[in-house]
């Protein structure tokens, strides 16, 4: 059965928290080629778009889903929003939460909004909330 | 920062982006999709060749912003469409994406910054807009 509006409201178990380190920080700093001071020296923070990472790792909780009926290589990431707390730290202990926030179906193919909720020792520090165009098979 | 009104533009950020860069994300994102280090991945799904990650093309531009108010703890919420991707030629060169910026609303100590992404001809992000404290 493929995902349907059904599915929305559906949450998944955390996995086990990611984290943070400064050597990750500096690396996708590098990668983005942002060498704003922020990212370096004794107290770094992480680059604000550093919280897809840990989201991306939990949207698997989705593709694992048998029931949903999604493929990876069948999926286009349309729009990205964040909304941030706080910057993520070294140490940060990171838990991502995701849940299935709206689905819509037009012909083949399924608009998915799937929203990645992080905490920090309870405390909410980003949601990452992203559209999933789907297509799907035949 | 006292001096911000609507319509200031950000100055504009130019980044050059290589395979070399491309790879390097997929390590720093531990996002290993294909489509971003072979050709032949890329072009099985109608892609001319490798681009790069639209999350990179978002990290990125967020240096209009960041740069401007130097302190990227800053930034509350940053939404981008993703509309065209960027593809990175296997040259010394690869290509470049070039960021503007401008400030489209001020509140309550928060401005909201409508960022443009342009790789060649194509706009690669769509309603792209930044909220930041400027206060």
């Amino acid at each position: 059965m493929p995902i349907s509006a059904e599915h929305v409201g559906r949450r998944y178990p955390a996995a086990p928290p990611y984290v943070v380190s400064r050597a990750k920080i500096a690396e996708f700093a590098a990668a983005l080629l942002d060498d704003n001071a922020a990212y370096r020296g004794d107290h770094p923070v992480a680059p604000p778009t550093f919280a897809a990472v840990i989201a991306a790792q939990a949207w698997s909780a989705l593709f694992d889903d048998d029931e949903l009926g999604l493929a990876l290589n069948r999926t286009m990431h349309t729009d990205q929003t964040f909304t941030f707390h706080r910057p993520l730290r070294p140490g940060d202990h990171v838990v991502a939460e995701l849940s299935i926030e709206k689905v819509r179906a037009r012909g083949s193919l399924d608009m998915i909004t799937v929203l990645v909720d992080l905490t920090v020792d309870g405390e909410a520090v980003c949601e990452a909330r992203s559209t999933l165009m789907h297509t799907r098979e035949d | 920062m006292s001096h911000v009104s609507v319509g200031q533009q950000l100055p504009e950020v130019r980044v050059r982006v290589t395979r070399s860069t491309v790879v390097r994300y997929s390590g720093a994102s531990t996002d290993f999709n294909e489509i971003h280090f072979s050709d032949r991945h890329a072009r099985a799904i109608g892609l001319p060749g490798v681009v790069a990650h639209g999350m990179w093309t978002m990290g990125a531009g967020l240096r209009v912003v960041t740069d401007w108010v130097g302190d990227p703890a800053r930034v509350v919420s940053y939404f981008v469409r993703f509309t065209r991707p960027v593809v990175v030629p296997d040259t010394d060169e690869g290509t470049e994406v070039v960021y503007t910026g401008s400030v489209t609303a001020v509140a309550d100590g928060i401005a909201t910054v409508a960022l443009t992404a342009t790789c060649g001809d194509d706009a690669v992000l769509g309603a792209a807009r930044v909220e930041v404290r400027v206060d």
